[in-house]
């Protein structure tokens, strides 16, 4: 059937992906038998391939339950959580990811120092918060899109045999969805993990340094 | 027939339902009884897959009441969820959940709203596909099937509730002429078991020969109804009755 040929396709994608990752990772083996500047150099090389990989997934798992909250968000009957779904993927997708990150990374660690809230979030994990808001707008925008492609009238039939509307969406709405989202959701993955490079890149500069220099640039 | 006498199961005092300007419903009041098979007819557009909807909260009504097996339809979600289980409906476009089995279809609401395990479902499901010829394609998956299969399935997914009521709109419409027969036998052989039926249709020999009342529907009212679909159909009263049954007269 051509949906399951789809999932194939998805899947065979996200496994090339990560298996592109790993290949990379276990290159400072080979690496390391080289001379200077490259042998020593190799180790770091390796470990930040691997936090890509780790700050790939975990960020796309978040990303993953996040676009699907939100994309039920974006349906809800109650207006303001459909404003809170609709500002959110507003605002990430009108701004630029390097923004974002930077926000995350400069903005909001001075935010809770003024605010007096002594919480130290690790480079890691400002990232993750970072990319799985990202990329968590988008899925939303593809589940959302998917949720629409279940024909209304499977749901009326779900409603008419007398299933709540939990079960309607659990039994009948998500799993038609999640199929149809499934090769642009891939695609959203194979952009994060690009993207999980550019935030680890950042996370890894010297932040006084990227501080000082925006500031320079901006004031 | 004794279904002139059953009890009433469906009773429907002054609905309205409008759209904008548009109204679809203009105060209709009537009464089903239990064991009757009701034959819903009527030119597009007047009113007759609303008035199907509203009875199990598919639409909402303006204005007026609907009572079903004695528990009235208003904004209480468990009445309207009671309702939805005591009544199947039928759609013109089959309506099959495409990611599951035809067995996996009919199964789904048993078990979730009725809490029957899966073994008792899959058993009541098998008996209900052999009651309308399909018990061989339980494994497969709606895409699969005719047009005729998958409305038969319909028709058994929606009996697995074990429904008081069953509500057919249009459950010929969308099919290919060679397969509208083989649906209709299943409907046959259903109004004969005793079930209480209101049927939207255009097939007027079917209603003719299985109905025990016919109604007509126009601009959202009940024009004329009948309970001898016999005399009816040769010579209908009302005017727009007359002209909408010359438009069918290949019957
Ligand atoms: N959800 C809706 N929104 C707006 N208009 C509707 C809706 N549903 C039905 N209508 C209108 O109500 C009228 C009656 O519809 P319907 O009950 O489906 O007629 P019938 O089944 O007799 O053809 C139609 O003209 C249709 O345009
Ligand atoms: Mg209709």
């Amino acid at each position: 059937m051509k949906n399951i040929l789809q999932d194939r396709d998805s899947l065979t994608l996200i496994g090339a992906m990560l298996g592109l990752a790993l290949i990379l990772g276990l290159m400072s083996m080979p690496l390391a038998m080289l001379p200077a500047p490259i042998g020593p150099a190799a180790e770091q090389f390796s470990d930040g391939a691997l936090t890509t990989i780790k700050l790939t997934l975990v960020s796309a798992v978040i990303g993953l339950v996040l676009g699907v909250v939100t994309a039920m968000g974006k349906r809800s009957h109650v207006a303001p959580l459909r404003w809170l779904a609709d500002f959110y993927v507003w605002v990430i997708r009108g701004t630029p990811l390097l923004l974002q990150i930077l926000f995350f990374f400069l903005a909001v660690p001075a935010l809770l120092q003024d605010l007096n809230i002594p919480l130290q979030i690790s480079e890691f994990w400002t990232a993750v918060i970072a990319l799985s808001l990202n990329v968590g707008a988008y899925n939303a925008e593809v589940i959302r899109a998917g949720i629409n492609a279940v024909p209304h009238g499977q749901i009326e039939a779900a409603r008419s045999l007398g299933l709540n509307p939990l079960f309607t969406f659990w039994d009948v709405v998500l799993p038609q969805a999640v199929r149809i989202s499934l090769p642009p959701l891939a695609n959203n993955m194979v952009a994060l993990l690009k993207d999980s490079s550019l935030a680890y890149a950042i996370g890894v500069v010297e932040l006084s340094m990227v501080s000082s220099r925006v500031q320079a640039e901006s004031f | 027939m004794s279904t002139r006498t059953g009890k009433q199961i469906i009773r429907i005092e002054n609905v309205r339902k409008a759209w904008g300007s548009f109204t679809a419903l203009n105060g209709v009041s009537v009464t089903f009884r239990e064991g009757e098979v009701v034959c819903i007819i009527g030119p597009s557009g007047s009113g007759k897959s609303t008035l199907l909807r509203t009875i199990n909260r598919l639409e909402r009504q303006d204005s007026g009441h609907i009572i079903v097996d004695g528990i009235t339809l208003d904004d209480d979600l468990k009445s309207i969820d009671a309702v939805r289980a005591e009544v199947g409906m039928v759609f013109q476009s089959f309506n099959l959940f495409a990611h599951k089995t035809v067995l996996d279809n009919i199964t789904l609401a048993p078990r979730r709203v009725r809490h029957w395990n899966r073994e008792k479902a899959e058993q009541v499901a098998l008996e209900l596909l052999q009651r309308v010829g399909l018990a061989a394609h339980a494994h497969k998956y709606p895409a699969q099937l005719s047009g005729g299969q998958q409305q038969r399935v319909a028709i058994a997914r929606a009996l697995a509730m074990q429904p008081k009521i069953m509500l057919f709109d249009e459950p010929t419409s969308a099919l290919d002429p060679e397969m509208v027969n083989e649906v209709l036998q299943v409907m046959r052989d259903l109004a004969k078991s005793g079930m209480t039926m209101l049927i939207v249709t255009h097939e007027m020999g079917f209603a003719r020969d299985v109905a025990d009342r016919v109604i007509f529907f126009d601009h959202g009212n009940i024009v004329e109804e009948s309970d001898d679909p016999r005399t009816f159909f040769s010579g209908p009263q009302h005017p727009r009755a007359q002209s909408f049954l010359t438009s069918y007269s290949g019957l």
